[in-house]
């Protein structure tokens, strides 16, 4: 009798939050579990996986500072491998984005579109606070399974691009009521194609919160690719302004 | 309320089902990517800013016969083997300072060139500075810099210390070319605030203007000054964020006696275009007059020796401009179509001259290897030898299969419509291995810009090896 009540009670409460929150409200709590609002770095990993078989490795050193005007984050990411891209940069300050290569000692200004190509796409890695970004409405409440076949009940969010600077046309997430994990990301083109699905995993205590330490990506243009994010050697860092121009790209010291 | 019992039954399964749907999407996720154990943070990496690689190349090229005006010796090589190292490293020394060093040591062999000699080893030493950080925001260089400038992708006419620089390219994809050209030895201050950057360099003369260079008599260990700093060059740039992305960069040049000014500008539209502008203008002779001035600073053209096409020392304002956008794909490719003016190129009387007057005085000494020596000149200085010209150029990521990437552009004379093309094409077999090839063609008729070389077809084949 007991279990039956305290079960009784949290769905209640669970409805009750629902019904106090708005769907953007839901969205934003999910990305302070994401990312913190202190600038910090990260060290990602990704692994490329083709038909199964790990293909190939890249490291990032991720910068990220919220600008206070928007509330965006700006990244700044530093390729530390493989070693024919080691150096290279990418900044991203609201739609504007450089690309920097020490080689050529060349910046050269590329579009938001740009983010996406490649199967360990930049845009995978670029930190985002996706309620600035997107309008949320609520489809419903689903469980569905996460990344380790355990069952979460989540709210189940459609979200428009609001402005330009959105690095897709559409996106529809899944957030575990009452933690606001975000458990799951479907993400979809200008033209509807449904591009990514992107899971979150392996929730751990990092960067002053809960937060998930992996995320899965699978191609669903090329469902054979799959690519895995490793969010490792997280730290919070006074990040200077100065850093987000395009003259400091050749300047930022990585260490 | 019978009735509505089934349909909240079928509601029910429906909804079910949908959600069995939504969990099929794990079984995507292959066995060998589930969670890993924390990555313990990266080992402490001596650098993260260098590269280190090996490349192996080998070239074939093919040769026209009967140009309408017979190129002076060296003719090109059919062949060529070339194994490089490609080192760029920065290293801190503490204090705020820090060092930098970028070369290639290149060992070669053509059909035209003899081995064992000096030219099949040579050191091209590209760039050694010290930078001084005293204080965040400020930054002073000293040594061997290249300092690059511009924003467009064919052509930047605001990239003045680019002339003389490029040694031997491998590719000639505008965006490789960047890539193994020497510095100049100079003196940098830098600051770069929030919103704001500015830029003086002085690099000062030390050494006499060298004759053009060509690829059996270029120096195995020599830095090369003369190419860099003949002229006292001195460059102040400065940009600003004004809001609206819009962030013009200005710049004002002097060389010797002569100044130029350049402006850079770029802006987004929408989520899959960047437009882009770059200006310079200034004082100056044209193409011709510079190229025929050089020879006979340099000894090259007797100084006595008439020249084929008429001259004009006077001092006009010249333009130089690129314009261009660039637009990218869902399906991970990128184009950028530019206009490239050069106010300072061949106008449509100078390219009737240089074929008119090379196919009626061939037979007088001196005509023809002057008229090609111009033509030289200009790819030295990196100068377009059209006045007009149109560029497009692709750069397609995972084309057909993952890791494999193709490039592609095609620089088009407006004037005889007459190409160079070229496709490289990358496949990165591993982190560390990397194969590709490079095939370039120039197209034309044979009184045209690219169809009057006397190499018709090129095809490289590369294999890399990075550390």
């Amino acid at each position: 009798m007991k279990p039956a009540f305290l079960a009784l009670f949290a769905a209640l409460a669970v409805a009750a939050a629902a019904h106090a929150e708005s769907p953007q409200d839901i969205v934003a709590k999910a990305d302070e579990v994401r990312n913190p609002g202190k600038p910090f770095r990260t060290t990602d990993t990704l692994t490329e996986y083709v038909s199964g078989k790990p293909r190939a490795e890249d490291t990032l050193i991720v910068f990220s500072k919220v600008d206070p005007a928007t509330r965006q984050f700006r990244n700044l990411v530093h390729y530390v491998a493989p070693p024919r891209d080691e150096g290279k940069m990418v900044l991203l300050d609201g739609h504007v984005l450089w690309f920097y290569d020490p080689s050529s000692k060349a910046s050269v200004r590329i579009s938001p579109q740009q983010r996406l190509i490649g199967q360990a796409a930049i845009g995978d890695v670029l930190t985002v606070n996706l309620a600035i970004d997107y309008t949320a409405a609520l489809v419903g409440t689903e469980a569905i399974e996460d990344a380790a076949r355990q069952k979460r009940t989540c709210w189940h969010l459609d979200m428009k691009a609001a402005n330009d600077q959105a690095t897709y046309s559409r996106v529809e997430a899944w957030i575990e009521q009452g933690t606001y994990y975000p458990i799951k990301l479907k993400v979809y083109s200008d033209s509807g194609r449904l591009l990514k699905i992107l899971y979150y995993r392996s929730f751990e205590d990092r960067l002053g919160g809960t937060r998930p330490g992996e995320a899965v990506i699978i191609d669903a243009v090329d469902s054979s690719l799959v690519t895995t994010v490793r969010f490792g050697d997280s730290q919070f860092q006074d990040i200077p302004e100065a850093w987000f121009q395009r003259d400091y790209l050749p300047r930022v010291p990585v260490e | 309320m019978l009735r509505a019992a089934p349909l909240a039954l079928a509601a029910s399964l429906a909804a079910t089902a949908a959600f069995a749907d939504e969990n099929s999407d794990l079984n995507l996720i292959p066995e060998a990517a589930q969670p890993s154990a924390p990555a313990p943070p990266p080992a402490a990496a001596a650098s993260v800013n260098g590269r280190v690689y090996l490349e192996d190349t080998g070239t074939l090229n093919s040769v026209r016969d009967n140009l309408p005006v017979a190129a002076p010796p060296p003719s090109t090589a059919d062949w060529q083997e070339r194994l490089f190292l490609d080192a760029r490293e920065q290293w801190s020394l503490g204090q705020g300072v820090s060092l930098a060093y970028s070369g290639r040591m290149n060992f070669q062999a053509t059909d035209r060139i003899d081995l064992p000699t000096h030219e099949n080893v040579r050191h091209d030493f590209r760039e050694g500075f010290l930078t001084w950080t005293p204080t965040s925001g400020w930054f002073f260089d000293f040594g061997r810099i290249n300092l690059k400038s511009g924003v467009a992708a064919g052509y930047n006419p605001t990239d003045f210390f680019k002339t003389h620089a490029v040694v031997e390219p491998i590719s000639l994809d505008p965006a490789v070319l960047r890539e193994d050209r020497l510095g100049t030895a100079m003196a940098r201050a830098s600051y770069v605030g929030a919103g704001v950057s500015a830029t003086a360099a002085f690099a000062p003369e030390f050494e006499r203007e060298s004759p053009l260079f060509t690829t059996t008599n270029l120096p195995s260990f020599d830095p090369m000054f003369n190419r860099t700093n003949a002229h006292p060059r001195m460059l102040l740039k400065g940009s600003a964020d004004l809001g609206a992305d819009i962030a013009p960069e200005l710049l004002v040049y002097r060389e010797g006696a002569d100044t130029e000014y350049g402006a850079n500008l770029t802006h987004g539209v929408g989520q899959k275009t960047v437009i882009y502008g770059e200006w310079a203008g200034g004082n100056g002779t044209s193409l011709i007059d510079q190229a025929l001035g050089y020879g006979r600073a340099t000894g090259t053209i007797p100084g006595s020796a008439p020249s084929v096409l008429p001259e004009s020392h006077a001092k006009t304002f010249r333009n130089e401009a690129a314009i261009g956008a660039s637009y990218a794909t869902e399906y991970n490719i990128t184009f950028n179509l530019e206009y490239h003016f050069d106010g300072e190129g061949f106008s449509h009387q100078d390219w009737r001259n240089w074929f008119t007057l090379g196919q009626r005085r061939a037979n007088i000494p001196g005509v023809a290897p002057q008229l090609w020596y111009i033509r030289g000149y200009a790819l030295d200085v990196q100068q377009p030898l059209a006045r007009q010209s149109a560029f497009l150029r692709f750069d397609w990521v995972d084309a057909f299969v993952p890791k494999l990437e193709l490039t592609g552009f095609v620089d088009i004379d407006l004037f005889d419509g007459s190409q160079l093309t070229q496709l490289t094409a990358d496949y990165y077999l591993t982190n560390y291995w990397t194969v590709g090839m490079i095939a370039s063609t120039n197209l034309g008729s044979r009184r045209s810009e690219y169809g009057s070389l006397p190499q018709a077809e090129s095809l490289l084949f590369k294999i890399a090896r990075y550390f």
